[in-house]
C-alpha cells in the first residue's frame, strides 16, 4: 500500500487542465444529445465530463482509426503509357495521449490491440506512431452498467496492473479518488504533479477495498465465460445454437464495430481523380460475407453460421489458445447494438445452458 | 405512420406487407424482433420468402398484384366470423354498407384461386389480427408500386377500420418510408398538388396565404407527376396544347436515368429537352445528361431538419464545409431565384423554418431552437407549447370520419404470358442505397455486393438449364439486362427478382410504365419477362 495516494474530487480538474498542457487528452463526455462517448477534449470547460456512465464508444478509434489513410499514391505514366504508383506513407502525428476515466475493460482492449498490432513479427507503425507515450488514468467501475460482465472475463471492473494509474471513486464517505499507481506514465505523473496527491490513510484504503467488494456483488449479468472456453476447447458442438442466432443477424457489423478488441481491417485505394488518390484502412469485420470472398468469386465461409462462428471462436478459443486469456473484455457493447440479439452473451449462454442440461441429464440416468 | 416507430414492440399482432423489413428497415425489423419475442404474432404478406417472411407465424405468399383480393378474403372471415368492431364502425366511419355489400358478394374460393393462398391460412390470419387488442400494419413498396396502389391502401385501411385498430397507441396503419426525408419532402409540398403540410392547391384560401407571404400570385393548376415528366415527350400533347412536353427540368438528388420506369422513355425525354439542370452530390446518371450540373452539399455538410416515417422533424447541424464549390440546395434555390427577379432573403436555416411554422399548422410549432433541444417533435405540432403527436386519428379523422373504399381486385397491367412467361419484381438490397449514387462509392459496401444478380426458383432454373453463377439474359417488351443467376428458393416457379441499384444491369429497362391512376405511382413490383442463357 505504499504507492497508494489520494486526489481529492476538487483537485480533477485543475490537475487535468495542468496535465492537458503536456498531453492531448481524451475522456469521457456527454454531448448535446445525452450520449456519452470517449472523445479528445481541447478545452476542459466547454464540455461536460461524464464519469458516471459508460461510454458508448471504446479507445480503439483513437489508436486505430476507423478511417485510416495509409499513404497517399500519384500515377505516372512511363514512356511506354504503361502506369507506375508511387505511395508516400502519411504517418499521423506522435502526440503523446492521456486518456483519462477510461474503464478497465477498455484499457484492456488497449493492451490486447498492443498484441495485435505491436506484438507480432511486425509492429504496425501507425497504430504504434499514435500509441507511443500514451498514459491511461483508468476509473474502476464502482457499479458494474447493465450489459456488463467483466468480472466473468477478469478485465474489471478493477485492474490489478496495466494502467498507470487506477482511480478508485471514494464517495460519498471519502469525498475524492483513491489512487493505485501502476506503470512508469502513473509514478511521473504522481511526481510530477506530486502537490495534487496525499498519501492514502487506512481508512481510504479500508474504503477502497470496500468498493471492489461491493461492486464484484452488483453484476447483474451471470455469464460463465470460463466454461464456454472449455466447452469449446472440447469441441462442443454449437452448429445449433449458431445456426439460430444467425437467423436474425442483420450483417450490419456493428458488434465489430463497437468491440475495444476486435482489430480487423481491410485496405483500399481511393481516387482523388485520374493521376492521384489515398491508401485508406478502415475497419472490416468477420461477419460481413465478402470478409473471406475471393478473386474468382468463391467464398470459403458463405453461410452466415459459419461467419458468426468465426466471431464468436476467434474471441472465446483462439485467443484463449494464442494468448491464454479470452478477447472478449465483457464490455457489453455488443450486446446494446445488436438489432438481433446475436451477441455473445447470448451465445455463451446458450452454450452453457446446453452443457448444464446435459449434466442434468447425465445425473438422472446414475 | 400513425404510429410512432417504438410502439411497434408494444403490439400484439404484426402485418407486415410488401416490405423486406429486415433489409430495408433494419431498425424497424428490431422492434418487430422484439415484440415476437414478447409473444406477439407476425404475418407476413409478400409474394416473396424474404426473411421477415421466414420469421412469420403466417406467411401469406400471394401471387403479386393481389393485395386487394386477399384483403377482401381477410375481411371477408372478419365479417363471417362476426370479429367487426361495431362500435368503431358505427361512431368513427362511413359508406360501411357499401363494403359489407361488396364483401358479402365475394367467393372465397375465387380468392383462393386469384392469390394463390389457401383458404384456411386467410382465415387464420383474419382470425389473429381481429382478435388482437393491439394489432399494427406495416407495409411498404409491395404494396404501393403498383397499377392498384391506391386502391391497396385503401384496402389496408379499410380492414384497419373495421377492426378499429387505429385510434389507439400501439394500434394503426404504418407505411415505411425508404429515404430518410422522404417524408419531410411530402410534408413540404414536393408532390404535385399540394402545397406545404398538404394544403391543396385547388383551394383559394391556401393559395392566397402562400401567395401573401411569398409576394406573388400561385398558379391554381397542379403540378405535373414524375412519370408525366420524365416520360413526357413520349404521352405529352404537341406544342400550346396543355400537356405540352416540358421544355426544361431541374432536377435535385434524384437520378431517374436508374430509378424510373422504361428507362429508354427516360432518357428519350431528358435528352429531347431544351435545358436540363441537375444538382447533386455526385455525378449520377442523370446529372450526366445535364446542361449544367451544380454541385450540392451532403447531409453533413448542411444545417435543417429532416422528418423521417413516423413523422419526427430532427434538427440536424452543419458537422464539415462543403468541398470545393459545392453548396446546400436552398442556397443554390435562393441564388437561381434571385437571378430571375425573386430575391429570398432569409438570414438563417431557422428563418426558414419560421416561415414553415406559419404557413404549415401541422408544423405550426416546430421551430428550431424546440427541436433542438432533443430528438425532435412528430406532427401534427400546432403551435410552440404542443409536445407533438406520437400516434394519429385518436378522436377523429382528418377528413372527420373515416370512410369506407370497397375495392376490386385488379389484374396486374402485364400479366406473364407464353412469350414471356415469368413476373419480375424489383426490389432493394441490403448493401446498396437506391441508385447507388452514394453507395456504391463505399469499397466495404460494394465488397459486400457488387455484382447484379437474378433470383429465380431452382424448378426454374433446372428447366431453363442454368446454373449458379451462370449470367443471364431478362428481356421484357422495352429492353433487355444481364444478370448473374442465384438460384434460391425465396420466390415460387415463374417468378423472378432482382435489385435496381446497378448501373451495368438497370433493371428499370425492364419495368413497365403503366402506373397508379390516381398516385401515378409506377408498377415496378410487376412486369412479364423472359429469361435466356448468355452465351457470349
Amino acid at each position: 500500500m505504499s504507492d497508494a495516494l489520494f486526489l481529492h474530487k476538487d483537485h480533477l480538474l485543475p490537475l487535468l487542465r495542468r496535465l492537458g498542457r503536456e498531453y492531448r487528452l481524451v475522456g469521457p463526455v456527454r454531448n448535446g444529445l445525452g450520449d456519452t462517448m470517449y472523445a479528445e477534449i481541447t478545452d476542459l470547460d466547454q464540455v461536460r465530463l461524464d464519469l458516471r456512465n459508460q461510454p458508448q464508444n471504446s479507445l480503439k478509434s483513437f489508436l486505430f482509426p476507423q478511417d485510416d489513410p495509409l499513404a497517399s499514391y500519384v500515377v505516372d505514366e512511363g514512356p511506354a503509357r504503361e502506369q507506375a504508383l508511387t505511395y508516400f506513407p502519411i504517418l499521423p502525428e506522435n502526440r503523446p495521449t492521456l486518456f483519462f476515466g477510461v474503464r478497465p475493460c477498455d484499457l484492456f482492449g488497449v493492451l490486447y490491440m498492443d498484441l495485435v498490432f505491436l506484438g507480432g513479427r511486425y509492429r504496425d507503425i501507425y497504430y504504434e506512431q499514435r500509441r507511443r507515450g500514451a498514459v491511461f488514468l483508468v476509473l474502476g467501475c464502482n457499479r458494474p452498467f447493465a450489459n456488463c460482465f467483466c468480472n466473468a472475463t477478469r478485465s474489471g471492473p478493477f485492474l490489478e496492473f496495466g494502467f498507470d494509474l487506477q482511480l478508485t471513486d471514494l464517495s460519498p464517505e471519502g469525498k475524492g479518488y483513491f489512487v493505485e499507481v501502476g506503470k512508469a506514465g502513473g509514478r511521473a505523473i504522481t511526481r510530477e504533479m506530486a502537490p495534487f496527491f496525499h498519501p492514502a490513510d487506512e481508512e481510504q484504503a479500508r474504503l477502497q477495498y470496500q468498493r471492489v467488494l461491493e461492486s464484484r456483488g452488483l453484476f447483474e449479468q451471470l455469464v460463465h465465460v470460463d466454461l464456454a472456453c472449455r466447452l469449446l476447447e472440447q469441441d462442443q458442438d454449437t452448429s445449433a445454437i449458431l445456426a439460430d442466432l444467425s437467423a436474425r443477424c442483420q450483417d450490419c457489423g456493428g458488434c465489430a464495430h463497437v468491440c475495444p478488441t476486435c482489430t480487423c481491417f481491410t485496405i483500399t485505394d481511393r481516387p482523388r481523380g485520374k493521376d492521384s488518390g489515398e491508401r485508406v484502412r478502415c475497419w472490416d469485420a468477420c461477419t460481413f460475407a465478402g470478409f473471406s470472398l475471393m478473386a474468382g468469386g468463391h467464398n470459403p465461409v458463405d453461410v452466415k453460421r459459419e461467419r458468426l462462428r468465426r466471431r464468436f471462436y476467434h474471441k472465446l478459443k483462439t485467443d484463449v489458445q494464442r494468448h491464454g486469456r479470452p478477447s472478449c473484455v465483457g464490455c457489453g457493447r455488443c450486446v446494446d447494438i445488436c438489432f438481433g440479439g446475436v451477441d455473445i452473451i447470448r451465445f455463451i449462454r446458450r452454450l452453457t445452458d446446453l452443457d448444464e442440461a446435459r449434466s442434468t441429464a447425465a445425473g438422472k440416468e446414475t | 405512420m400513425t404510429n410512432t416507430i417504438g410502439e411497434i414492440e408494444q403490439a400484439q399482432v404484426i402485418l407486415v406487407s410488401g416490405s423486406n423489413t429486415t433489409r430495408t428497415h433494419p431498425q424497424v425489423a428490431r422492434r418487430i424482433y422484439n415484440a415476437v419475442d414478447a409473444g406477439a404474432r407476425l404475418i407476413v404478406i409478400d409474394p416473396r420468402a424474404t426473411k421477415i417472411a421466414r420469421h412469420a407465424h403466417i406467411h401469406l405468399q400471394i401471387r403479386p398484384g393481389t393485395d386487394i383480393a386477399l384483403l377482401n378474403g381477410i375481411m371477408r372471415c372478419i365479417l363471417d366470423e362476426n370479429l367487426i368492431d361495431d362500435l368503431f364502425i358505427e361512431m368513427r366511419t362511413e359508406n360501411f354498407l357499401a363494403l359489407r355489400d361488396m364483401l358479402l358478394g365475394i367467393n372465397l374460393a375465387d380468392i383462393e384461386s386469384i392469390t394463390g393462398v389457401a383458404r384456411e391460412k386467410i382465415a387464420l390470419a383474419a382470425r389473429t389480427y381481429a382478435q388482437a387488442r393491439r394489432a399494427v400494419i406495416c407495409y411498404c413498396l409491395g404494396v404501393t408500386q403498383h397499377t392498384c396502389g391506391t386502391a391497396n391502401v385503401e384496402s389496408y385501411a379499410n380492414l384497419a377500420m373495421l377492426t378499429g385498430h387505429v385510434e389507439q397507441e400501439f394500434t394503426g396503419v404504418d407505411p415505411l418510408r425508404g429515404q430518410y426525408n422522404v417524408q419531410g419532402a411530402c410534408d413540404m409540398g414536393a408532390l404535385p398538388a399540394v402545397l406545404p403540410g398538404y394544403q391543396a392547391v385547388s383551394d383559394a384560401t391556401v393559395r392566397r396565404k402562400f401567395g401573401r407571404a411569398w409576394g406573388c400570385e400561385l398558379p391554381q393548376k397542379p403540378g405535373r407527376t414524375l412519370l408525366d415528366m420524365t416520360h413526357g415527350a413520349l404521352r405529352a400533347g404537341l406544342p400550346g396544347e396543355e400537356n405540352a412536353p416540358l421544355a426544361a427540368m431541374y432536377i435535385m438528388g434524384e437520378n431517374p436515368m436508374l430509378s424510373d420506369p422504361t428507362l429508354g422513355r427516360v432518357r428519350t425525354t431528358l435528352e429531347s429537352l431544351d435545358f436540363l439542370v441537375v444538382s447533386d452530390i455526385f455525378l449520377s446518371e442523370t446529372a450526366r445528361l445535364a446542361h449544367v450540373v451544380l454541385p450540392a452539399a451532403c447531409y453533413a455538410e448542411k444545417t435543417g431538419t429532416v422528418t423521417n416515417s413516423e413523422r419526427r422533424v430532427q434538427y440536424f447541424r452543419k458537422a464539415v464545409e462543403p468541398p470545393g464549390e459545392a453548396r446546400p440546395d436552398s442556397w443554390i434555390i435562393r441564388e437561381l431565384a434571385a437571378r430571375m427577379g425573386h430575391p429570398m432573403p432569409y438570414a438563417s436555416e431557422a428563418e426558414i423554418m419560421e416561415e414553415i411554422c406559419l404557413l404549415t399548422p401541422v408544423y405550426g410549432g416546430m421551430y428550431h431552437d424546440r427541436l433542438a433541444a432533443g430528438h425532435g417533435l412528430q406532427w401534427p405540432c400546432p403551435d410552440r407549447d404542443h409536445p407533438g403527436t406520437p400516434f394519429l386519428h385518436k378522436y377523429s379523422f382528418t377528413r372527420g370520419r373515416g370512410r369506407f373504399e370497397p375495392q376490386r381486385h385488379v389484374e396486374p397491367a402485364e400479366p406473364p404470358d407464353e412469350e414471356f412467361p415469368f413476373t419480375l419484381i424489383t426490389g432493394r438490397s441490403y448493401y446498396q442505397y437506391h441508385t447507388g449514387t452514394m453507395s456504391r462509392r463505399s469499397p466495404l459496401l460494394e465488397r459486400e455486393y457488387h455484382c447484379p444478380r437474378l433470383n429465380m426458383h431452382p424448378g426454374d432454373a433446372d428447366r431453363l438449364g442454368l446454373r449458379e453463377g451462370e449470367t443471364v439474359r431478362v428481356v421484357s417488351r422495352r429492353g433487355q439486362v444481364t444478370f448473374t443467376l442465384h438460384r434460391t428458393d425465396e420466390a415460387k416457379p415463374g417468378r423472378v427478382s432482382c435489385d435496381f441499384h446497378f448501373r451495368e444491369s438497370p433493371a428499370n429497362m425492364l419495368t413497365t410504365a403503366a402506373n397508379d391512376p390516381v398516385a401515378r405511382c409506377p408498377e415496378y413490383k410487376c412486369c412479364a419477362v423472359k429469361v435466356e442463357a448468355c452465351h457470349e
